[in-house]
C-alpha cells in the first residue's frame, strides 16, 4: 500500500480548515434585498431612514446583509400593479388600511388566498384633512365654526363661488382631490362625500349608493374639482407652488400641511399660510400599514429581513423623526408636540370623530358611482405625425394612444388632431361613448410624413376648446412631439402670450400636458408650454410611453 | 541493598485509565463545571446545553415578562447544572389554546389571560387526547400569578358626558342604548363627536373580548352564575339585544394590548370607550395624557377577573428537566420582588397578599383620581361557568358577528 505523503496531507487539511473558517465570513457577502412599494406622502420621512438602514448593513439571523429598495406609488395604483403582476414587492405600505379588504377581495378571486394576512402594524398616523388657505378658511367662519364635507359641496355647487362669502375677487371655488382609482386620499374623499350625501356616519350600504340624492350630492362636489391626480404628495406640491388662484382647497393629509407650514416658517416658501380643516362629519386616518405580502414571490428570508426593517422603523428614534415631519407617531408613548400645533396650521386635538370604513363591496360600489358622476374631461390630443416619427416610433405612438383612450370613460369628450405640415382632425370633440370603436380604427391607421407645425397645432387646439368645450368640464390638451417646430406661422412668444391670457382662469383653465418623445424633442419648449398652464411635461421613450399616458390619465 | 519493587504494568495502566476517566467525567459533568474556576470552564470545557423553556403568554403581560425573564436568566438558575433559557412567544389568549390543541405549538408553560381559557383547554384536551393537558385545580402546577379585573376605559370628557361620575344602575343596558342610537353623541349634547364608538377585542382570539361578551350576557339575564346554553341559543330577546350591541362595533382588535395602544395612538376620534384590563389601562394612562388627554376608568357592576394562570403542561414534550425548570420559573414569578415589580411598574394586582396595593409609588394611588379603586370587595364577581356553555357563547358570536 502506498503511503500518503505528509506534505500533501497537510495541505489538504489546511485547505479544509480555511474553508471551514470562511463559512461564517461568506455569510457576510450574502445579500437579501427587499423591495417596498409605499404611498408617496411619507417619502420625506422614509427615504433618509432607508439610506441610514442600508448604510448600517443590518443582517438577518443567518448573517445575510439586508438591502432595502423603495418605490413611491399611489396606494390604489400599487394594488392594481400587484394584482396585474406588473410589480412584485416584498412589502406594500399604502397610505391607509381602507383599501386592504378590497385588495384581499380581488386577490382572492385570482389566487384563492389572502394577500394581506393578520393585522399589519401602523408605521405612522395622519388624519385626512381638507387643506385650505387660512384666509379662505376664515371666510367660511373657521376656526369658531366647524366646517365639513357639506360646506365643500355647497361651495362647489354655488354659482357665486367666493362672492357668496364676500370675496368676489377669489372667483370660483377650486377644489381638488386625487384620482380614486390611483390614490388613497382620492378614494377616501369620495367615500366621505358619499357618507355626507347619504346623511350617515356609519353603516353605508349598497342601497345608499343607488339613492339619486346621494348620487346628485357626489356629482355636485365633484363638479368643483379642477382636475384629479395620481398622488397626494404631488397634489400638495402643486397647491403650495401655485397658490390660491390655482386651488382653494384640496384633500390632503395633515402631515403635508405641517410640512408646508414648516417650509413657510423657515422662509423656504413665500406662499400664504394654509390650515388643516378636520371635517365635522368625520374623516379617515391615513395609518400607513406595513404589509409583508402573503405572495408566492416573497421568500422566508425576505420575510424575516422585512420584519427587521419594520422593527427599525418602529424604534423610538425613527418614530421621533416621524413627528418632526408632521406625522403622529404610531408609538403611543410619544407625545403629540410641536410641530403638531396651531403655528403649523394643525390641531392635534382633532379629529373629533371618524367615519366607519365601509365593506369591500361598498367601496367597490363607490368606485363605480364615481366613474358615473365624476367631472368629465374635454380633451384634445395632438399627435406629431411628421416624417421623423417613421418606423417603430409611430407604431409605439399608435398603440399607446389606443390604450390611453381605453382609460377614458364614455362620458369624456375627445378630439384627436394629427400635425405635420398640415393639421388633420381625426375626430371632432364629442363623447367617447358614441365613437369608441371608430376612433380605435382611425388611430390604428395613422401614418407619418412632412414637417412639424407644433405651435400652430397647439394654438388650434386652444381655439377648438374655446369654441366647443363645456366650461364645466375639465379641459385639457395632450401633445406628443418628437422634434422642434419647423414650419409654424405662429412664433413661440405669441403662443405663450395666448396661453398666459387663457391661464388667468387659474385652476380651472385649460391644462396642457406635453410629451417629449425621444431624444430630439424640443424639451425646453414643451416644458415652458406645460408649466404656463399648470399642466405637466413628460420625457418619454418608446419603452415608457404607456406609463406616461397612464400618468396623464390620472388627471382626469 | 535495597531493591526497587517491580512495577506491575498491567495494574498501573488499569489504575491510570480509571483515574483519567473519572477526571474527564467529573470535568465534563455540568455539576462540576458549574463549580470550576471560570477560565477552566470556558476554555477547556464545552458549555452545557441549556434547558429551554417554551412559554406561550398573552400580550398584555409583554412588558412585565420581558423584564422578569431577563432577570430570571441573569440570576443563573440551574437544573442539574444546566442553565435555563426561556423562549417567550406572545399570542392572543384563545389563539394560544387553539394552537396547543391543534398541535401547531408545543409550549412547556401556557399563560393565557384567564382561567376561562384553561377551563376550555382542560375540557377540550381531555376530549381530544383522553387526558387533560392542564389541571386548573392544581395550585402548584397551575397557579394564578397576578390578577387584574376587566374595566371600561374612556376619555375623560366623553365619559363625563355619558356617565358622569357614576354610571346608572342599568350599566350595560344603558350603554347598549347609547351605542345603537343613530343619533350617537347628539343625544348627549355633542353632535361633533359622531356616533358612540366602543371597542372590545375579538372574543375568538382574545380573552378580554370574551370576558366582555360574557359579562354582557350575564348582565342581560341578571345573574352572576349558572349561565345555561338555552340562555344563549333559545332567547330571541337576548339575541337581538346582544347582536345590536355587537353590530355597533366597527372592528375587533386581535388582542388587548394593541386595542389599548390603538385607543391612545388614534385618540377619541376612533375609540370613545374600550373594554380592557385594569393593568392595561394603567400601563397607558400616562401616554394618554401626552396624546389626547386623561382617561377615566370604570368598573362594571359585576366584575370578571383576569387571573393570569401559568400552567405547566402535562405533555410528553415536557421532560423532567423542563418540568423542574418550569417550577423554578413559577417560583420566581411568585417571589416578593417580582410581585412588587408587577404592581409598581405594570399595575397588576399581586397574588401575594403580603404586598399591599396602598404603598408609595403604587399606581393605585397615582391614578385614584382617574377612577382606579383598590378595594373591589364590594363588587360581586362572575362565578365559574362550564367550558361547554362558554364554547356555545363563542360559537354564537362566531356565527353572527365575526367578520
Amino acid at each position: 500500500m502506498k503511503r500518503i505523503s505528509i506534505p500533501l496531507f497537510s495541505i489538504v487539511m489546511i485547505l479544509f480548515l480555511l474553508l471551514a473558517a470562511c463559512a461564517p465570513i461568506a455569510g457576510m457577502f450574502n445579500t437579501v434585498t427587499i423591495s417596498i412599494v409605499y404611498g408617496s406622502e411619507k417619502r420625506a420621512w422614509l427615504e433618509p431612514l432607508v439610506d441610514q438602514y442600508n448604510a448600517g448593513r443590518y443582517q438577518t439571523e443567518d448573517g445575510a446583509v439586508i438591502r432595502v429598495e423603495i418605490t413611491p406609488m399611489g396606494s390604489i395604483e400599487s394594488v392594481d400593479a400587484i394584482l396585474e403582476g406588473r410589480i412584485q414587492p416584498t412589502v406594500w405600505s399604502p397610505a391607509s388600511s381602507v383599501y386592504i379588504p378590497v385588495a384581499n377581495m380581488k386577490w382572492r378571486q385570482a389566487h384563492g388566498s389572502e394577500l394581506v394576512t393578520g393585522t399589519p402594524n401602523d408605521l405612522v398616523l395622519s388624519p385626512v384633512v381638507i387643506a385650505m388657505w387660512e384666509s379662505m378658511a376664515r371666510a367660511l367662519g373657521w376656526p369658531e365654526r366647524a366646517i365639513g364635507w357639506a360646506d365643500i359641496a355647497a361651495l362647489a355647487t354655488s354659482e357665486d363661488g367666493w362672492a357668496a362669502y364676500g370675496y368676489p375677487e377669489w372667483g370660483t371655488f377650486k377644489f381638488g382631490h386625487t384620482h380614486p382609482g390611483f390614490s388613497n386620499s382620492g378614494i377616501v374623499s369620495v367615500i366621505a362625500e358619499t357618507y355626507a350625501g347619504a346623511g350617515k356616519l356609519r353603516d353605508l350600504t349598497l342601497s345608499d349608493l343607488e339613492n339619486p340624492d346621494t348620487q346628485a350630492f357626489v356629482e355636485a362636489v365633484e363638479s368643483g374639482i379642477i382636475h384629479y391626480g395620481s398622488s397626494t404628495g404631488f397634489f400638495a406640491e402643486r397647491m403650495f407652488e401655485r397658490g390660491p388662484s390655482y386651488l382653494s382647497a384640496a384633500v390632503l393629509y395633515e402631515n403635508l400641511v405641517v410640512e408646508q407650514e414648516s417650509r413657510r416658517l423657515a422662509g423656504e416658501s413665500q406662499q400664504l399660510p394654509v390650515v388643516a380643516i378636520y371635517p365635522v362629519e368625520g374623516t379617515f386616518w391615513s395609518n400607513h400599514p406595513y404589509v409583508i405580502l402573503n405572495a408566492p414571490w416573497v421568500t422566508e428570508e425576505q420575510r424575516s429581513a422585512a420584519q427587521d426593517f419594520e422593527n427599525f422603523l418602529l424604534d423610538r428614534p425613527q418614530q421621533l423623526k416621524a413627528l418632526e415631519y408632521g406625522f403622529r407617531p404610531a408609538d403611543p408613548s410619544i407625545d403629540l408636540t410641536a410641530p403638531l400645533d396651531a403655528q403649523h396650521g394643525v390641531d392635534p386635538g382633532q379629529p373629533q370623530t371618524i367615519l366607519e370604513i365601509p365593506s369591500a363591496e361598498v367601496i367597490a360600489g363607490i368606485e363605480n358611482l364615481w366613474e358615473q358622476v365624476k367631472k368629465p374631461v374635454d380633451l384634445v390630443v395632438l399627435i406629431d405625425a411628421s416624417g421623423s416619427m417613421q418606423g417603430d416610433k409611430i407604431a409605439a405612438a399608435r398603440s399607446s394612444l389606443l390604450q390611453f383612450v381605453d382609460l377614458l370613460s364614455d362620458r369624456d369628450r375627445l378630439q384627436v388632431i394629427l400635425f405635420n405640415s398640415e393639421l388633420v382632425t381625426l375626430t371632432e370633440l364629442s363623447s367617447l361613448g358614441e365613437k369608441r370603436q371608430d376612433i380605435r380604427t382611425r388611430i390604428s391607421g395613422i401614418i407619418e410624413g412632412g414637417n412639424t407645425r407644433l405651435y400652430d397645432a397647439v394654438d388650434y387646439a386652444y381655439a377648438e376648446l374655446e369654441r366647443n368645450a363645456d366650461p364645466d368640464h375639465i379641459r385639457a390638451i395632450v401633445v406628443l412631439s418628437d422634434g422642434d417646430d419647423t414650419e409654424s406661422d405662429l412664433t413661440l412668444d405669441t403662443l405663450l402670450g395666448r396661453i398666459d391670457i387663457a391661464s388667468l382662469e387659474g385652476g380651472s383653465s385649460v391644462k396642457l400636458f406635453t410629451i417629449a418623445f425621444g431624444e430630439d424633442a424640443a424639451r425646453d419648449v414643451l416644458v415652458q408650454l406645460a408649466e404656463a398652464t399648470g399642466g405637466q411635461q413628460y420625457d418619454s421613450t418608446m419603452e415608457n410611453i404607456l406609463k406616461v399616458y397612464r400618468e396623464i390619465a390620472t388627471f382626469f | 541493598m535495597v531493591t526497587t519493587p517491580r512495577v506491575n504494568w498491567v495494574l498501573f495502566v488499569l489504575y491510570s485509565l480509571v483515574a483519567i476517566s473519572m477526571t474527564v467525567a467529573a470535568l465534563v459533568s455540568p455539576a462540576f463545571r458549574a463549580q470550576a474556576p471560570a477560565p477552566l470552564r470556558d476554555v477547556i470545557l464545552p458549555a452545557p446545553k441549556p434547558v429551554i423553556l417554551n412559554v406561550l403568554y398573552s400580550t398584555e403581560k409583554d412588558a412585565w415578562l420581558a423584564e422578569v425573564v431577563a432577570a430570571f436568566e441573569a440570576s443563573q438558575v440551574l437544573v442539574d447544572g444546566h442553565p435555563v433559557q426561556v423562549e417567550m412567544e406572545k399570542m392572543g389568549s384563545r389563539e394560544m389554546v387553539l394552537a396547543v390543541l391543534d398541535g401547531t405549538n408545543r409550549p412547556d408553560i401556557i399563560s393565557p389571560a384567564s382561567m376561562l381559557q384553561i377551563a376550555i383547554l382542560q375540557d377540550q384536551s381531555t376530549a381530544a387526547f383522553g387526558a387533560p393537558l392542564v389541571n386548573m385545580a392544581d395550585e402548584e402546577l397551575c397557579p394564578s400569578v397576578v390578577t387584574t379585573p376587566l374595566v371600561l376605559v374612556a376619555w375623560e370628557e366623553r365619559a363625563q358626558a355619558l356617565w358622569g361620575n357614576h354610571p346608572g344602575e342599568d350599566f350595560w343596558r344603558d350603554f347598549q342604548t347609547a351605542l345603537v342610537d343613530p343619533a350617537g353623541w347628539s343625544a348627549f349634547g355633542h353632535p361633533e363627536w359622531g356616533y358612540v364608538k366602543f371597542g372590545h377585542t375579538d372574543p375568538l382570539r382574545s380573552n378580554s373580548g370574551f370576558m366582555t361578551i360574557l359579562l354582557m350576557t350575564y348582565d342581560f339575564h341578571d345573574r352572576t352564575s349558572g349561565l345555561s346554553a338555552a340562555d344563549i341559543t333559545a332567547d330571541p330577546e337576548y339575541q337581538s339585544w346582544f347582536l345590536d350591541f355587537e353590530r355597533s362595533i366597527s372592528q375587533f382588535e386581535y388582542s388587548t394590548g394593541p386595542l389599548m395602544e390603538k385607543m391612545i395612538a388614534y385618540g377619541p376620534s376612533t375609540y370613545d370607550i374600550a373594554a380592557v384590563y385594569e393593568a392595561t389601562a394603567i400601563e397607558q394612562a400616562e401616554n394618554a395624557t401626552g396624546r389626547y388627554g386623561d382617561l377615566r376608568i370604570y368598573y362594571p357592576p359585576v366584575t370578571v377577573w383576569s387571573d393570569h394562570p401559568f400552567c405547566i403542561l402535562n405533555a410528553d414534550w415536557v421532560t423532567p428537566e423542563k418540568n423542574q425548570a418550569a417550577r423554578l420559573f413559577l417560583d420566581y414569578l411568585q417571589s416578593p420582588e417580582v410581585q412588587q415589580l408587577a404592581l409598581l411598574r405594570y399595575g397588576f394586582r399581586p397574588t401575594d397578599p403580603a404586598i399591599p396595593l396602598d404603598q408609595p409609588g403604587s399606581p393605585f394611588n397615582v391614578y385614584a383620581p382617574n377612577g382606579l379603586q383598590r378595594d373591589l370587595s364590594g363588587l360581586p364577581s362572575l362565578q365559574p361557568t362550564s367550558g361547554d356553555v362558554l364554547n356555545i357563547l363563542l360559537e354564537f358570536w362566531s356565527r353572527n358577528v365575526a367578520r
